[in-house]
């Protein structure tokens, strides 16, 4: 990366030696270094070691045409101030290798103070932009920050609660009546409850400014299956809800990161739970079609009303007068939707009142 | 009656430190607290605890690794029983931080907050070898 007080270098490369010489005379006067070359492939070598500026391109060469060179370079180097040299007949190259990613055009023929202008304006454009790029940079970074400081912040004083609650358990237990226990008891799940929101609501943060870990492998969905219905197993028992798989031999695999994948069917397996009568049944089944790995979800449970359906996935929406067994944080349906889609998959929900309701992700293979 | 065991408790939240220490006494356990990681590795030399309790998460990230490297390169400090405890989930994200080869070992990593029974237990099976 070049430092601002070093002489800015600029890169000229033109067939006509005349304009090579006139460029370089006009350009050292003004203090700025300057490299030359007649040919546009040896221009892209020279800008990817000695990394210039700015370069100055001319349209209409012999081997590679400039427009080849606008294109490689803006790609290659998208902070590179790339300016067209163009005779009068060719604006509209101008004028599309703009579109390529060059900055500015100086017609043919141009005067040294007409050369400097667009050298200088160049050269202002490369230290905002340069400028602009630290300082989102550090916007994102402060933004990561604060979403690691907010949550240390909020876990830390709950942590303490829930800490000094074991101690009065510790201390006083056996003074206190059954009552007074399962008050504890209440509390304790109530900070729990508390704790996963915050997880959630940090995960939800993590996705939508990009910084949350993911690691992209190729997955296995019967892996991914098994690790959330084992985990999930004893929950179901607890229920005595029966949970069954249904996998397809010869499944494709699909490109993900493992850990979200196993916590986003795990939290959807949660949901049937939480909405499933004892004695009924989950079913996990995934299958395939010539795009997607599908995985389906279904549960024998209490089903979601057709009008409350297209709203599941919004942050803390409930259905109301739904038989919860226990307040989820509200954001797990989001933090679900909000995986599947930064993996490219799509997540769907079809129910019915009193029958069951069945979840839908589908992977691209 | 033999004496009881010492144990020593390194934490930044003077709250979590008393929360802690009404748990061990509880449990038999003489209890010394230290609020900053400096105090601690003092303490260590001083006190001579029959195992030492750190937050991971004082002051600054992984200040409580500083802490684990002072106390076993500290006299008296390499075969002290240590208990690593913190609020950070140790896995997805924050993988990068679990210990590795290099890092001194520590002998349980417990997560916080910690049912009082279980940290007893943990502390009486590291403590009774002795």
């Amino acid at each position: 990366m070049e430092t601002r007080n070093e002489t800015p270098l600029i890169l000229i490369i033109d067939d006509e030696e005349s304009i090579r010489d006139g460029c370089t005379q006009a350009l050292e006067k003004s203090g700025y270094s300057v490299i030359t070359t007649a040919d546009g492939r040896d221009g892209i070598q020279i800008a990817r070691e000695k990394k210039p500026v700015i370069v100055f391109v001319d349209l209409k060469m012999p081997s590679i045409s400039g427009m080849e060179v606008i294109d490689i370079l803006s790609q290659e180097h998208p902070h590179m101030v790339l300016v067209v040299i163009t005779g009068y007949a060719s604006i509209v190259s101008a004028v599309e290798a703009m579109k390529k990613g060059a900055y500015d055009y100086l017609p043919k023929p141009f005067s040294p103070d007409q050369l400097r202008a667009v050298t200088k304006r160049g050269l202002d454009h490369h230290r905002l932009t340069l400028e602009a790029h630290r300082l989102r940079e550090e916007k994102e970074q402060m933004q990561r920050s604060f979403i690691t400081f907010v949550s240390h912040e909020m876990r830390s004083p709950l942590v303490t609660i829930q800490q000094y609650m074991e101690a009065l358990k510790a201390v006083a237990g056996q003074c206190l009546t059954p009552e007074g226990l399962n008050m504890l008891e209440r509390c304790d799940q109530r900070i729990s409850g508390l704790h996963n929101l915050i997880e959630h609501w940090m995960d939800i943060s993590r996705i939508e400014n990009g910084s949350f870990a993911q690691n992209r492998e190729l997955l296995d969905p019967r892996t991914v299956i098994r690790q959330s219905v084992d985990e999930m197993r004893p929950a179901c028992e607890r229920r005595d809800l029966v949970l069954r798989t249904n996998l397809t031999e010869d499944l494709p695999t699909f490109v993900g990161d493992e850990e979200s994948i196993v916590r986003v069917l795990s939290n959807i397996i949660g949901n049937a739970i939480k909405y499933t009568p004892s004695g009924g049944h989950i079913d996990v089944a995934a299958d395939c079609d010539d795009h997607y790995v599908i995985i389906t979800i279904t549960d024998s449970g209490s089903g979601i009303p057709a009008d409350k359906l297209p709203f599941i996935f919004e942050p803390f929406y409930r259905v109301k007068g739904k038989a919860e067994r226990e307040h989820g944080s509200g954001l797990g349906l989001t933090f679900c939707r909000k995986i599947v889609e930064a993996h490219n998959g799509m997540i769907d929900v079809e129910s019915e009142e009193g029958k069951g309701t069945t979840f839908l992700l589908r992977f691209p293979r | 009656m033999t004496a009881k065991k010492r144990i020593l408790l390194i934490d930044d939240d003077k709250d979590f430190l008393m929360a802690t220490k009404f748990i061990l006494e509880k449990g038999g356990y003489e209890v010394f607290l230290a609020e900053d990681g400096k105090t601690g590795v003092e303490m260590v030399k001083t006190v001579k605890p029959n195992c030492a309790i750190v937050d991971m998460m004082m002051e600054t990230w992984g200040e409580g690794f500083n802490v684990v490297t002072k106390v076993r390169s500290s006299e008296g400090g390499k075969e002290l029983p240590l208990i690593i405890l913190s609020a950070v989930d140790l896995q997805g994200p924050y993988q990068s931080y679990e210990p590795s080869d290099e890092f001194p070992k520590v002998n349980m990593v417990l997560h916080k907050p910690i049912k009082g029974d279980d940290l007893v237990r943990y502390i009486e099976q590291l403590t009774s070898s002795e």
